[in-house]
Formats: C-alpha cells, sequence, structure tokens
C-alpha cells in the first residue's frame, strides 16, 4: 500500500530506484522449510523400539533419599512390600517416614515393633485367612557395617518378616 | 507409483500410507513411554533367617555351609551335616575383591563337590564382622546366589 502511494506520488528518479529494488527482489526465491517425513519416522520407530526394550511393569521401590545402594549381579524383581530404610546419617525410616536413630532402635526395637505390628494387622484386615507372607523390603547404605544391618534383621525375624529383600541396584 | 495407460476409466491405485495418524501414534508413544521409563533397574536379593522359622524345612536337608567373616579379606566356611561340622576351609585373599574370587573358587571346586561327590547346599548362613559393610555382604551373597545356593541366612552379630 505504502509501495503503491510511493508509486503515485515519487518523482522519476524515486520511480527508478523503486523498480530497481523490485526487480532485485523478483528473483529471490521463496523461503521454505520442508520436515524430511522419512528420517523423523524413522527416528520414532527407532525410540518406540528401545523404549518398549527397555519398558518394565514390574513394581517399583522409591529409594530413601540418601542412601546409595549396592550393585549386584544377581538381583530378582522387586515385590510390593513395606520398604524400611536404613540411612548412612544414622536413621532409620519405615516406608520413607521417620522411625528413628539406629543405634537406639537396636537397643530397643519397642517403636519399630509397634510399627511393623500395625502393617502386620492391617495386612490381616484385608487379607482375612491367608497367612502373614512377612515379606520387607530393606534398603541400607553400601557403607554401613554389616553387622548393623544383621542387627536389624534379627528385630525384623522377631516381628515375623522372616522373608527379607534386599534393595540392589542390578547389573546382569 | 506406476501410471496405468490405455485403460482410462480405471482408478489409479493409491497404496501411500497416510503418516500423519502415524506421526502422531509414534509421538504418543514415545512421549508415554519416556514417562515410564525406568532408568535405574532396582532388584533385590531375598535373604531367608532360617532361625526361627520353617524356611529350612523347604528344602532337602543335605549339607548346609556357614560363612563366618574373620574380617574383610578373611573367612571360614564350615560345611555341616545334620548339624555337625564335616569340613572347614579357610578363605584369605589380599583385598576384597581377590577374596571373592577365592570364595567361589572354594565353593564351586571343594565345597560343591565335597568327597568328589556333587552335593546340594540346602541352606547357607553369613556372620558378618565389624569393618565387613553392607556392600561386601551384598558382594558375598552374589557369590553363593551365583553357585546356586539360595537358601541364605543372615545371622545377627553384635560389633564383634
Amino acid at each position: 500500500m505504502y509501495l503503491n502511494k510511493s508509486l503515485v506520488e515519487a518523482d522519476a528518479f524515486e520511480k527508478h530506484l523503486i523498480n530497481r529494488k523490485r526487480k532485485k527482489n523478483w528473483g529471490v526465491k521463496a523461503i521454505g522449510f520442508t520436515l524430511m517425513l522419512t528420517s523423523m519416522v524413522d527416528m520414532f520407530s527407532m525410540l518406540v523400539v528401545f523404549l518398549l526394550q527397555t519398558f518394565s511393569s514390574s513394581p517399583e521401590i522409591l529409594i530413601t533419599k540418601g542412601i546409595e545402594i549396592p550393585d549386584s549381579i544377581t538381583p530378582s524383581i522387586v515385590k510390593e512390600a513395606p520398604v524400611l530404610a536404613i540411612s548412612k546419617d544414622g536413621n532409620l525410616y519405615l516406608d520413607q517416614k521417620l522411625v528413628g536413630p539406629t543405634k537406639k532402635l537396636v537397643k530397643n526395637p519397642n517403636p519399630l515393633m509397634k510399627k511393623l505390628d500395625g502393617i502386620k494387622q492391617n495386612w490381616g484386615k484385608t487379607h482375612a485367612g491367608v497367612a502373614f507372607p512377612g515379606e520387607i523390603n530393606l534398603q541400607a547404605d553400601k557403607e554401613i557395617q554389616s553387622t548393623t544391618v544383621s542387627q536389624v534383621m534379627a528385630i525384623l525375624t522377631g516381628g515375623q518378616y522372616h522373608s527379607i529383600q534386599l534393595a540392589v541396584i542390578g547389573h546382569r | 507409483m506406476r501410471k496405468k495407460t490405455g485403460l482410462g476409466k480405471k482408478k489409479e491405485l493409491n497404496a501411500e500410507l497416510n503418516l500423519t495418524p502415524f506421526i502422531d501414534l509414534l509421538s504418543t508413544m514415545v512421549c508415554f513411554l519416556l514417562i515410564t521409563a525406568v532408568w535405574i533397574e532396582i532388584g533385590t536379593v531375598e535373604v531367608k533367617q532360617s532361625h526361627g522359622t520353617d524356611a529350612k524345612e523347604s528344602k532337602k536337608v543335605s549339607y548346609d555351609l556357614d560363612l563366618v567373616f574373620k574380617n574383610p579379606t578373611a573367612m571360614h566356611l564350615n560345611l555341616k551335616r545334620n548339624g555337625r561340622t564335616v569340613k572347614r576351609y579357610k578363605v584369605k585373599g589380599e583385598d576384597f575383591k581377590s577374596t571373592m574370587a577365592q570364595l567361589n573358587s572354594t565353593i564351586t571346586s571343594k565345597v560343591l563337590t565335597y568327597k568328589n561327590k556333587v552335593i546340594e547346599i540346602a541352606a547357607a548362613t553369613i556372620t558378618p564382622r565389624t569393618g565387613v559393610n553392607y556392600g561386601d555382604l551384598i558382594s558375598t551373597l552374589d557369590v553363593l546366589r551365583k553357585n546356586k545356593i539360595v537358601n541364605i541366612g543372615v545371622i545377627s552379630a553384635r560389633g564383634k
């Protein structure tokens, strides 16, 4: 619109300049983007295949913050059970909730036993007539003394949790 | 696509794949799988605390194995039958890694072929000790499980 106006109002030299500019622009090709669909579909298919291969439908457990769990070359699949975690900072957590310092609980396991009994009773209410499997997931930092872990395991055995699943990072 | 010549009335066969829904489906799948992807594979190592439970009774009683840590690089292996020690093996290495290699070879070549007979280990127990950390305990469990000893218990040991 402005160009037309200028064409009408411009003098001969200005007309010449405008025409020259127009002629210059006529030679320029329109910029267009073409998406390479074949390679994009190829990439998507590869991604889908890779992600489907690594897909896992087995239950997952949360690793308690601050715990570096050890590696294992003979891991089994995780079972759904309460998670007891022995942290490097000396605290013991049951299902992500702080129970207390591990040293204290090893000497006096009553607070832990109460919580474990609560879980057992709840399980009994929802699974009437079924024997308690006594399964529990135990997470512990790999730098923790094995004697501490064994003492906690003894408390668990005392509370009828005799099938202890030690959480590890699997390397097959 | 090859054009048909001569028969002008017949329509061309259009076998081109409609890419739009295909790309839609692929991108939805990629998003879903990326969100649900598990990058760290968490597994478990099962420990059956055979003392005071019926875990021992679940297998035929043949031989039992007691693994007692003396320190992180030395341990005793007690092969038991009916609760009585029939053979004791000492395992020692320069570092923990070599001790584990030594343990593996002792179990494979001596324990599982005791008196030149292939034996079955019904249950194994590990007695930890101060200085042996939890990561080392898991490595020891790995060695046992690798040798098809799966019924393993950990004995409670106070800061020895």
